[in-house]
């Protein structure tokens, strides 16, 4: 198992850079043009265009609610938050993307971006444009179910907290959560760093910023982990795994 | 835990050279002025946005003292005339509403300390007042290690003041002595009985206060073996918890109250580390243990209880045992240390006061801590307070492979590690009991902002000397 803390960035994970014909080795993608025989090239010539962005700083957007749906970005380094802003003017976190992890995809139905995505820390991107979606995925029928797999589970991410669970069942779901998450990436899964403010997990776990620190100081105190700073080490993980499960089998 | 240092006289003077003293890393002079209001208020959202938002220290500065010394290098301002702390306080009160609105609320502050000048240029009932304001504007812990320190001159303070202090809730002070002895106390314009000092030591005492720090200075003109010793047999006497033995570090290019001071008055270099050899052996004789750079404490103290524990931190206010704090410096020339910054505030009164009066934070330097800054504090931390540099951890810590990253500090320490000053251990590098005075050299080879090191020692040194 790797022991590179997120968010530094594994050599292993960005050594390959790709090239006009070859994915780099992060591709949300790959997999899935490569099962159906499709190369950068054969992409090219569907008029879809794999480009790399960034270094975003944090606080740059990716994009914004309204803008037109062109393209879809996956996740090279660093953390985008993805919201949305109510009538009242209230922000609601709808999820953290790691590297290797696609946004945009809820738009896939629509014109338009239906929320924001904005960097937290120093964002890569690899970003899929396109002209007209429908026409990709009739080309590539293995790519559509792909994306749909990705986008079942970006839903799936969302209505884990939504269900009636109590703050420290949220909390280790969603330390749990992270941690396979970047453990699927080559990350380390016991140490990694929370890249999203206090208020960020808070919003997006529906509790108050206090009772973020509360818990975590509680787990803290019971062993479960360590927080120094942002800098966060899983010790009792089967503990929290015990915690975690009940919401992360929903 | 240590054992107290070894005194080697031929290899502290091979060592005396100017150099930091480390309260911070980066040292103050790298701070910029590009780092303005703006650069403050990102690095408090910022510090209130980890999981566990750090608790905060705050550091408030009284400029005023009431008579020069002449040895002090210190920011301040002399006068009798009381008026100006009201004038001094109306700005601060303002300071103290700008500066806690940048913290969540649930941010509880675990150690205030008041220091100048001289704090009791205030009237008890105005640090009362001061400190009501604090306790409004911050969330004040009602945890028992919560420190409220004060520095007090014993010339200007009487037992009453000390219980009306132990009401308000101060539970440290710090003493300053430098020398009893009469000659000397002339010749840096300082006159102060050991009477008067006992009577203030047994006032803290006797109205609760959880320690008492003493301070001594050696190198002061006229000073001599026989008046130090009789100094510290007096203080020793007096039991404080906590000593801190500074080296005088005679800068008059720098401090102008040092201008006063007969250069030919000052001990020579032999004399100097006498005076401090002196100092080492009758303060461990009598039980003290060596924190490190400069300070001593009893065995049951809290800072020789968080050394033993590795829970020991150094700040602007020398050491401390509450590490995982922000520091938030209120008042003029004071430094605050917030998330991954370093900031200051105008060390010239009316720049301080134009700043607040137009409702702007004072902050007029700093500068943010890109990672091998903050590495290279994490490790200089470790070294000034643990006596030790702690490899392994430091390489899990910042994922680098310790040798590569550090070839060039490695090979500036082979001298040092030759000399006997350290000695590499698997995992760790430790200063030897002979390298534990010489802290700082050992620091600078770590230090980034120190190269070129070669280089001839500058006519006008920023930095005093090590010993």
């Amino acid at each position: 198992m790797s022991d590179t803390a997120f968010p530094r960035t594994d050599r292993r994970v960005l050594a390959d850079d790709g090239d006009a014909l070859r994915f780099c080795t992060t591709c949300a993608f790959s997999q899935a043009c490569l099962a159906q025989g499709m190369d950068k090239r054969a992409l090219m010539d569907l008029h879809m265009l794999v480009e790399h962005v960034g270094p975003l700083r944090a606080g740059d957007h990716v994009f914004r609610e309204g803008d037109p749906f062109d393209a879809i970005a996956a996740v090279r380094a660093g953390t985008v938050k993805t919201y949305t802003i109510d009538r009242e003017g209230r922000e609601h976190v709808l999820g953290f993307h790691l590297p290797g992890e696609v946004i945009g995809l809820n738009a896939i139905d629509e014109a338009h971006y239906p929320c924001n995505a904005v960097a937290l820390d120093t964002v890569m991107l690899c970003r899929f444009s396109f002209p007209k979606i429908s026409v990709l995925a009739m080309q590539v029928p293995g790519l559509q179910q792909h994306l749909f797999r990705l986008l079942s589970r970006d839903i799936g991410n969302a209505a884990l907290l939504a269900g009636d669970w109590t703050a420290d069942e949220r909390m280790a779901a969603f330390l749990v959560g992270l941690s396979r998450r970047l453990a699927a990436r080559g990350f380390s899964a016991d140490r990694f760093q929370l890249t999203m403010a206090r208020t960020d997990i808070a919003n997006y776990l529906r509790l108050a910023p206090e009772t973020v620190s509360r818990v975590l100081k509680r787990f803290q105190d019971d062993g479960l982990l360590k927080v120094d700073r942002r800098e966060l080490e899983l010790i009792g993980r089967a503990q929290l795994e015990t915690l975690a499960a009940a919401v992360l089998r929903h | 835990m240590f054992t107290n240092p070894a005194f080697d006289a031929a290899l502290l003077r091979r060592y005396d050279r100017p150099g930091p003293r480390y309260t911070s890393y980066p040292t103050a002079p790298q701070f910029s002025a590009g780092f303005d209001e703006h650069a403050l208020r990102e690095a408090a959202l910022a510090s209130n946005g980890d999981p566990i938002p750090r608790r905060l220290s705050l550091y408030v500065h009284v400029p005023f003292c009431m008579s020069p010394c002449f040895y002090c290098g210190c920011n301040r301002i002399i006068t009798r005339d009381k008026a100006r702390a009201e004038t001094y306080l109306t700005r601060l009160y303002r300071e103290i509403d700008l500066t806690a609105a940048l913290f969540d609320r649930d941010r509880e502050v675990i150690q205030c300390h008041f220091g100048g000048g001289t704090p009791n240029f205030l009237s008890p009932a105005q640090l009362r007042e001061l400190m009501d304001s604090l306790r409004r504007q911050f969330h004040f812990s009602d945890a028992p290690e919560r420190d409220l320190s004060i520095e007090l001159d014993p010339r200007f303070i009487s037992p009453e003041d000390v219980a009306e202090l132990a009401q308000v809730g101060f539970n440290r002070a710090s003493l300053g002595v430098q020398d009893f002895d009469p000659l000397v106390q002339a010749a840096v314009n300082r006159i102060q009985s050991v009477a008067e000092t006992r009577d203030v030591v047994d006032a803290c005492r006797q109205h609760g206060f959880r320690s008492v720090n003493i301070d001594l200075i050696y190198g002061l003109p006229r000073q001599n073996l026989a008046g130090f010793a009789r100094t510290l047999d007096t203080v020793i006497d007096m039991r404080p918890d906590r000593l801190a033995v500074y080296s005088y570090a005679h800068l008059p290019e720098m401090f102008k109250a040092q201008r006063q001071i007969d250069a030919t008055d000052l001990p020579d270099a032999e004399v100097k580390l006498s005076l401090l050899q002196l100092a080492i052996e009758k303060l461990t004789a009598a039980g003290y243990v060596y924190i490190g750079m400069d300070h001593f404490a009893l065995p049951d103290d809290d800072l020789a209880r968080a050394q033993e524990r590795g829970s020991l931190h150094r700040n602007f206010m020398g050491y401390t045992t509450h590490a995982d704090s922000d520091l938030v410096g209120l008042g003029v020339s004071a430094i605050s240390h917030i998330g991954d910054s370093f900031s200051q505030n105008p060390r010239d009164l009316p720049s301080w006061q134009i700043a607040i009066d137009e409702g702007r934070l004072p902050v007029c330097r700093g500068m943010r801590l890109d990672e091998d800054d903050c590495l290279r504090a994490d490790l200089i931390q470790q070294l000034m307070c643990q006596g030790e540099v702690p490899v392994a951890a430091l390489e899990r810590r910042y994922a680098i492979d310790f040798d590569q990253y550090f070839a060039d500090a490695l090979q500036k320490l082979k001298p040092l590690e030759a000399d006997g000053l350290v000695r590499r251990a698997p995992g760790r590098i430790r200063a030897t009991t002979q390298g534990r005075l010489l802290l700082r050299n050992i620091a600078m080879c770590f230090d980034r902002y120190l190269d070129p090191p070669a280089g001839p020692i500058p006519t006008a040194p920023r930095f005093s000397r090590a010993i």
